[in-house]
Parts: structure tokens; sequence; C-alpha cells
């Protein structure tokens, strides 16, 4: 599912060889083989390890529930990291969108199909205006998003101050705890987010042109790209993907405050990194994205399971990064030399 | 003090003469700054109380100016350190350490604290130089790990989440000024101690990259890497070198908040990624690397503390503060680009 700009040109010489082995050997290869074989290997041996603890319902509905908004606020950075910038202001975000959601629930009387769309506006019409500052003053999107982080930062506690929102939608907090075929409906909701923008960056002409920006500004405004635009919609989606995160965050806890999206921030980069995209641009791999908070995910339940300070996660996961890092960078260069 | 990556400094000296006194950056900060502490001042007179305001705001400004040097120190080469943070909490973690173990007198936890920094920053500088991995990954990698370590660190060798005594000297340097040592009837000024060890590691980091040949180096470094490699500058090394210069400011950064703070603890460090890319950008270092303003850094820092500050008195709340230091952001590299259109449509390279 790494969605390149590379590929079509990669086919043809798949096919030329010998087609089975060369496919099969690129798939183990790819990244997100090896992805995938950490992800079971982890759940395997945490199900072995907990006398199959995982296995049961109640277990694995929560690993899968607090997965959603780990993978889709990966993907709110995954889109931006496509066009080679970055969004510090997603974690923020999402947290001031989930907080107007609820402010317009309780206090001004709206009902939740008015919210619930209304806080995925907000957070793309968020998103527009930092992509329009990027675009009209030519400022670093690293710097434009700091500072829009630290306005928002003020906007999101401006809303409720320190006071917590709850209550605010039955039917919302039902459809957070709901299942379907032993998913969590907020998981599935977020399977289906990713698989839209998978969609968005393989099949469609904005998608196409905005991995073009990414990789080469200046091959795609030769050819007829325009890369302010590819900015604009990175910027939009990616606030969308933070309103949607924000909704899903609203409909699995029962409260939201001012501190929603604090702990967001340094996961949005760690999800897309160990996924493979690269920081660059021109690259990005939405099963890679959602693999990689799957493996999060792992850790932090490992913790749980086995009572271990929280904070050993954090240094696991920094670990896990570098470790990623490392080996890519090793085996580029091990490509290099045989090739 | 900008550096342009011009070959010899009297011709950067020469050609910053030719330029029109408005395309000057650090004369607007000057002015901002002048601006923004005489409206405090109508509006609360207590802004120029010495004792409430002036000496715990030199304080807070020699702290977060040291900070923004170590953003600088690595923005020279178009990198970012996003572990300054956790840099400074593991330095604060080795002196509190040693004189917590060891009771080593205040000026070896200094010393331990600053190599422990710049251990970590070299570390960074190394994965990059090695690896070629792009400097946010790695350091932001290396601040999960360290966020993790730090915790971890504090809750083994102390009771909680700091040490408890302080090396003999430390406290002097949080309360007392200058008024506080007489000769005979002539007192020093009411500055606090911590400023001109802020002041030695400013002058230390602009004089390292004007005059100095590494610095120099650096600057070509990040100006364009593959030219520096040409030209015989070992490139990999001086990015080691520039990551340990800004893990060795972040490790100061926290030793000066520590003495601040009135303890060894593993909060220090929390809140500074944001101030640490705020002055270098308000005072006009770019994140392309290959220029850095040293001045404008510490002039960035005093106008954000003296915001802060200002605020505060005014009696704002937190939010509404942080909603004007973005606007405050927002607006200045506005207007740092019109500027910069402007003087480039009069020929003038600014």
């Amino acid at each position: 599912m790494t969605s390149t700009i590379e590929t079509p040109t990669e086919r043809p010489t798949a096919t030329a060889a010998s087609a089975p082995g060369v496919r099969l050997r690129r798939t183990v290869r790819s990244s997100e083989f090896t992805l995938v074989a950490i992800a079971v290997i982890g759940f395997v041996a945490l199900t072995l390890t907990t006398d199959g603890n995982m296995l049961s319902s109640g277990t694995l509905a929560a690993f899968f529930r607090f997965l959603a908004v780990p993978m889709i606020i990966g993907l709110a950075q995954m889109v931006v990291l496509a066009i080679g910038q970055m969004n510090l202001s997603v974690g923020v975000l999402t947290g001031f969108c989930a907080m107007v959601a609820a402010w317009a629930m309780l206090e001004a009387g709206l009902p939740a199909p008015l919210a619930v769309p209304g806080a995925m506006l907000l957070g793309a019409a968020v998103g527009l205006g930092n992509g329009l500052l990027v675009v009209f003053t030519r400022i670093n999107a690293f710097i434009v998003t700091l500072a829009t982080m630290t306005i928002i930062d003020g906007l999101r506690y401006g809303v409720n101050g320190p006071g917590t929102y709850q209550d605010y939608s039955a039917g919302l907090q039902e459809l957070g705890q709901a299942s379907l075929l032993g998913f969590p409906v907020v998981f599935l909701l977020a399977c289906v987010v990713a698989a839209g923008v998978w969609f968005f960056f393989a099949r469609t002409v904005p998608g196409r042109h905005l991995l073009a920006s990414g990789g080469s500004p200046f091959a795609a405004r030769l050819s007829g790209v325009s890369n302010d635009r590819s900015i604009l919609l990175a910027h939009t989606l990616s606030g969308l993907l933070a309103g949607v995160a924000a909704v899903l965050t609203l409909a699995q806890s029962g409260s939201v405050n001012a501190s929603i999206g604090d702990d967001l921030l340094l996961p949005s980069f760690a999800a897309p990194i160990i996924g493979g995209v690269a920081l660059a641009g021109g690259v990005v791999s939405v099963l890679g994205t959602c693999l990689a908070a799957f493996i999060v995910r792992l850790v932090d339940v490992t913790q749980a399971q086995f009572a271990i300070n929280r904070r050993w996660v954090d240094l696991i996961v920094g670990a896990v990064v570098l470790g990623v890092v490392l080996s890519g960078a090793i085996r580029q260069k091990l490509s290099r030399r045989s090739s | 003090m900008k550096q342009d990556d011009n070959p010899s400094p009297p011709e950067a000296a020469r050609q910053a003469a030719r330029l029109p006194l408005w395309a000057n950056p650090r004369i607007g900060l000057v002015v901002l700054l002048i601006a923004l502490i005489a409206l405090f001042t109508t509006l609360r007179p207590a802004f120029l109380n010495t004792q409430l305001t002036l000496v715990p705001m030199q304080s807070d400004i020699s702290v977060y100016a040291v900070v923004g040097l170590s953003q600088l120190a690595v923005l020279s080469l178009g990198h970012m350190n996003m572990a300054v943070g956790r840099m400074a909490a593991m330095s604060a973690f080795a002196a509190g350490l040693l004189h917590d173990r060891l009771d080593a007198p205040l000026i070896v936890c200094l010393l331990g604290g600053l190599a422990t920094g710049a251990l970590l920053g070299a570390l960074a500088g190394l994965i990059i130089a090695r690896t070629g991995v792009n400097s946010f990954v790695v350091t932001l990698a290396l601040d999960f790990a360290l966020i993790g370590l730090v915790s971890l660190l504090y809750a083994t060798f102390t009771d909680g989440v700091a040490f408890g005594g302080l090396p003999a000297g430390m406290s002097a340097l949080r309360t007392d000024t200058f008024a506080d040592y007489c000769a005979g009837d002539v007192c020093g000024p009411e500055i606090p101690l911590l400023a001109p060890i802020a002041l030695v590691a400013a002058l230390g980091v602009g004089l390292l990259f004007r005059w100095s040949r590494i610095g120099r180096e650096v600057l070509m470094t990040g100006a364009n890497a593959k030219a520096a490699l040409l030209s015989g500058i070992p490139v990999n090394l001086r990015v080691v070198q520039a990551h340990a210069l800004s893990g060795l400011l972040a490790g100061l950064a926290g030793f000066l908040l520590s003495a601040n703070n009135g303890s060894f603890s593993a909060g220090v460090g929390d809140g500074f990624l944001l101030p640490s890319f705020l002055a270098p950008v308000l005072g006009g270092t770019l994140l392309v690397g290959g220029a850095v303003s040293v001045l404008g850094t510490v002039l960035g820092t005093g106008i954000t503390q003296v915001i802060y500050k200002g605020l505060n008195l005014l009696q704002f709340q937190v939010d509404e503060l942080k909603l004007y230091i973005g606007l405050v952001l927002l607006a200045a590299l506005s207007l740092d680009r019109l500027r910069h259109v402007l003087a480039e449509r009069r020929g003038v390279p600014a």
C-alpha cells in the first residue's frame, strides 16, 4: 500500500524478470512486510505470555478501541509529510475540535448529528488556515504550525477553562462503546477513513498531484501541477483528519477537557516514521502508518498487562523509532552496495 | 551579529553597512522591545518594579536565551534538536546525582551536567552524520527515549521526582543579585547572578560563529553541505560538533533553570521546546541553515519574556497568554517576510 510516484516505472522491470520470484522477494523486503511480521510476532508473544488474556473479548475490544485515534492522528501527520512539510498543530487541533463540539452539544444545544460534521469542518477550516499561511507568507510550515499550535492551544483552553464536559450525547457515547462483528465501531470507522486516505493517494488525481509536489516541487510545476494547491489540500486534509480524531475521542471517552490532544504530537510523528514515510515528501504508506500505530499500541498494552512503569513505554517507543531509522539506513546502504 | 555565508567578516560588514536601516531586523526587534516595555509600564507601573518584575524577568531571560542558543547551534546546520528539553533534564539529573551521591561541589556538578548534555548532543550528531537520517527524526526519537529514561532514573535514585539537596552556593544563584555584594559602600546593580553566565554563553556562541574556524565551517556546512565537503571541510565532524554544542547549551539551560527553581527535578526542560524555536526564529535565524543571529536570539527571548511578564501582570489567563504569543510570532514573521520582499524589490540583499 505504499504509494510512491516511482511505482509506475518500477513495474515493467518486475514483470520482465521472473515475475513470481521477484515479486515475492520484493514483498518480503518491503518495510510493510517487516512491520506485519513484528506486529504478528508481538501480538502472539503477548497472547502467550499473558495466558491468552489478550484474546478475552474485553481486552481485545479495548485494544482496538484505543487504536482508532492514534491511527487517524498518524494519518493526519502523514498527509502533510507527503508534501515534505510538518503539522505541529494536529494534537491541539484534535483537542480544540473535541472541546468545541462538546460545547456545541452541551451549551449551544446542537444535536450530535450536526456537531459531528461541525467538528470535522472546523478541523478542515483550521487546516486550510495553516495552508493559506504557508502559501502566502512562504514561511516554513514547521514555524507556521508552531505558531498556530500555540494559538490553538490558547483557544482550546478558552472554550471551557480547566472544566470538563461530559454527558454531551448519549448516542455518540453509545456508538463509542458499540461493537460490530467483535470489533469496536470506532476502530472500524478509523479503518474506513484509512481506506479513504489510501484511495485518495493511490487512485485520485489530486492525491497523485500531491505526491508529485512532495517528490519534486520543481518537476511537479513543470508538469503543470500547482504546488500551492497541493500545500492547501494537504493541510486541509490534515486538519480534517484531526477533526475526525476529535469525533472518535468524543465517542470513546465519556468526557473531554482542555488536555485532550497533549499527548498526541509525538505519536503523530512516530507512526508515519516507523511506517516508512519519508520526511522529505513524495512517499506515503497508509498501511505502514496504521501498522506502526498497532505496534505502539502493543507496547502500551504490554505495559498495562504487566503493570510496568508507564515510562518504559516512551523509552521503548523511542528506541523502536531509532532502531527503525537505523535499520532503514543500513538496508539502503546494503542494497546500494549489492546493485 | 547576523552572519551570512560570506568568506570574510569585513566583507560581510561592508555589505551590512549598505543595508538601509529599516531593513535591519535587529533594529526592528529593539524598537519592538522598547515599545512593549513602554506599553506595559503605562498600563501597569509595577512593570518596572525591580524586586517584583525586573529581577525575576532577567533570570527567566537568562535561562531561555541559553535555551534559544541551544537550538540556534543546530539551526546553523539547518538541523533541529527536538530533544533540547530532555537533554537539559538529563544534565540536571547528572548534576543532582553528583551532588547527592558524591557530595560534589557546585562547579563539579555544573561541569558534570554540561558533559552529559554535550555527550547526548554528540550522540545525536553521530547518528545523524553516520546514517544521514533527518535530524528531526533522530532527535525526536531520542526525546522519546529520554522522556522515559529521565523519569525512570529519578524514580530509581530519588524518592520522587526531585533530588532533596542542593550544592552549596546554588541557592545564592537563585536569590541573590549583585546588589547583595558590596565592596565598602559600592554595591552592584540589581542583576541576578544567573545573567552573566548566560551572557558569557551568548558571547561565546557569537564569537564561535563569527571568528572561529569551526564556527565558520559549521555555517558553510549548513549553507551547502556538498560544497563544504568538496572544499575539504570535515562535514561529519562539524555536524557532531554542532550537535554537541547544542547539547552542552541545553545542559547549561537545565542547570540555570534548576538554580532558578531551587531543585534538580524531572520536570526541568518540559517547556523548553517552544521557546527554543521562538527565540531564534523571532531573531531572524532561518531554519534552512547557513546563517545565525545570536543577538537576534537574545532579543527574541527578551521580547517573549516581556510579553509573558506583561500579560501576567495585566492578569491575563494562561490561554490568552498563549494566544497572544502565537499571534505575535505570526505577525513578526509576516512582517519579516514583507521586509524581505520590499528589500528584494529595491535590489538590496536582505
